[in-house]
């Protein structure tokens, strides 16, 4: 059922330290809002859905989790020189 | 550096990856249109020839399943990492 490939979704590269833009990946990554309580609403919420599309919503839960894994790569990067 | 390189034929496979997920979420709520069926089919072969090329070059992107027989060494827990590149 899990199956990590060995890519990022997309690559990242930082330019400069930004500890105020860090603050806010930290949030969207897993405050409130953030991505690890939408990747879990997503794979749960598929259960009781009426339809095979809307079960299909299992798909975004995967597209959520590759965002984290963005982020969690913007937090982890050191700057460029 | 090789990483550019590498960094560069992931962005191939990564790209058309994307058109593949993106194509994929739209035939889940449109299974009949046809053209986004055909461009969904030609991403997913041009996916598998940009995924065997990578591979070929800098070792497997899945442990298993959804590749070939690992050359020895074992190659999967071999560097680096996506976010090492």
């Amino acid at each position: 059922m899990w199956i990590y490939e060995k890519s990022l979704e997309r690559p990242v590269t930082i330019s400069r330290p930004d500890p105020a833009f860090a603050k806010l990946v930290i949030t969207q990554y897993g405050g409130p809002d953030g991505e690890l309580s939408a990747s879990l609403r997503y794979l749960n919420q598929r259960y009781s859905m009426p339809t095979d599309k809307a079960k299909a919503l299992y798909e975004c839960w995967h597209r959520i989790l590759q965002a984290k894994l963005i982020l969690c790569e913007y937090l982890y990067i050191p700057a460029q020189p | 550096m090789e990483c550019g390189q590498q960094l560069s034929m992931l962005k191939k496979f990564l790209e058309m990856q994307f058109i593949a997920i993106e194509l994929n979420l739209y035939l889940d709520t449109h299974p009949c249109d046809r053209d986004a069926l055909n461009d969904f089919n030609c991403a997913v072969d041009m996916l598998t020839k940009h995924k065997k090329a990578y591979e070929e070059e800098y070792g497997p992107l899945f442990n298993f399943g959804f590749g070939g027989h690992s050359g020895e060494p074992w190659e999967w827990a071999k560097g680096p990492w996506p976010w090492e590149l």
